[in-house]
């Protein structure tokens, strides 16, 4: 009997291909959100995608900080906003960074998930990275924007910090790069 | 030729495949190309098992879900026929199985969202070991249409726009009328006392 552990991380350059993938202004606002939604979750998790990078051989489009930066400042509801679309190559690796980062914070996202957790710390996790994402989406967002105010909007965060959840788990393991590609190319309703 | 076994594990999910290698297709004797059993172990839920048909179902039902579900469209998969179904219950997900053996009822296991997603790396892991290499007959993940997508929107969110829209131009056009006909009704009075002016000379 063989045990398949889940499928560790390695390197993954070689997903990015020659299939165009142009993200949307949506796209690019959930992605640069499922990060924010990363970083929530893990304090540590700027200096974690650079490491991660490292491990998934792709310096070759986030060399450092600040070019990973540059790339989701394409979120157009960021305070330091790039214009311009995101180049299919660039959108490419950063899926499959997100998805790894998803990957490594597969045990915090399953026990958010889980009904089995006991239901009072479980409510504290929630109300903890509810926090700490609104901390961040004030620091980094344009709080003029109507999008940046609806994300902040206390009736409907727990909604969309579920949601986010959800999709995070749903990215990551073997099939997530592929689910969570589609799922950003999809129309805008 | 050994029997290989193959176990995916994920938290509350176990799921353990059985075969062989297809000799025939050149396959090396670590393979498994003909499933002859599976397991399928959920924490505090009855034990599934099956042929590969009753797996590729499941497959075939359960990945689609979780596609649609990671762009928060909760749409049912399956039917009354379907050897597999899934769909949205409350907070929870309800697996239907049902069995081709006349006169045994359905079985439905309810799973929450994380068992969900260890289900769908369980299956995952299987889809993409290149140990099994078996062709599923599963379509690959592909953008929605955008009538999917829009029932995910509230209807208030929905109808917001087009009112407001709608709104604005019936209060422009009627505003615009209103004016044009008081310029004409206004036209007509100085022509009619230019008129006057012109008979009294």
């Amino acid at each position: 009997m063989e045990n398949l552990a889940s499928s560790s991380i390695e390197n993954k350059s070689d997903i990015i291909c020659a299939k165009q993938i142009i993200l949307g202004r949506r796209a690019l606002e959930r992605l640069d959100l499922l990060f924010l939604a990363v970083e929530s979750l893990d304090f540590n998790g700027s200096e974690a995608m650079l490491i991660t990078c490292e491990k998934l051989g792709l310096q070759n489009y986030f060399p450092n900080r600040v070019e990973l930066w540059k790339r989701r400042c394409h979120n157009p509801l960021r305070r330091t906003t790039r214009r311009g679309q995101l180049s299919s190559t660039d959108s490419q690796a950063l899926i499959v960074l997100l998805c790894s980062m998803a990957e490594r914070i597969y045990p915090l996202l399953r026990q958010l998930l889980s009904s089995r957790e006991p239901e009072n710390i479980n409510s504290q996790r929630w109300q903890l990275l509810e926090q700490r994402l609104g901390e961040l989406i004030n620091e980094r967002m344009n709080p003029r924007r109507g999008g940046v105010q609806r994300l902040l909007n206390p009736a409907i965060k727990q909604i969309i910090c579920k949601d986010l959840v959800l999709s995070l788990a749903l990215a990551s393991g073997p099939g997530g790069v592929e689910r969570m590609c589609a799922s950003l190319l999809d129309p805008t309703p | 030729m050994l029997k290989n076994t193959f176990l995916y594990d994920q938290n509350s999910v176990r799921l353990l495949v059985e075969g062989l290698p297809d000799t025939s297709l050149g396959q090396s004797e670590d393979a498994v190309g003909i499933i002859s059993s599976w397991k399928l172990e959920l924490i505090g839920k009855a034990d599934l098992e099956g042929k590969r048909e009753h797996l590729e179902a499941m497959m075939i039902q359960v990945l689609p879900y979780a596609r649609y579900l990671i762009s928060g469209v909760k749409r049912p998969f399956g039917d009354q026929q379907s050897t597999v179904s899934i769909s949205s219950e409350g907070n929870q997900h309800k697996l239907t199985l049902r069995s081709s053996r006349p006169g045994v009822e359905p079985m439905a296991v309810f799973i929450d969202d994380a068992e969900l997603t260890d289900l769908v790396r369980c299956l995952d892991q299987l889809r993409y070991d290149s140990r099994v290499p078996i062709s599923w007959n599963l379509t690959s993940d592909n953008p929605l249409k955008r009538n999917e997508i829009v029932n995910r929107v509230p209807i208030a969110q929905r109808i917001f726009a087009p009112l407001i829209g709608g709104t604005t131009f019936f209060l422009v056009a009627s505003i615009a009328t209103f004016f044009s006909l008081q310029t004409t009704v206004e036209f007509k009075d100085n022509d009619t006392n230019s008129g006057k002016t012109h008979l009294n000379n």
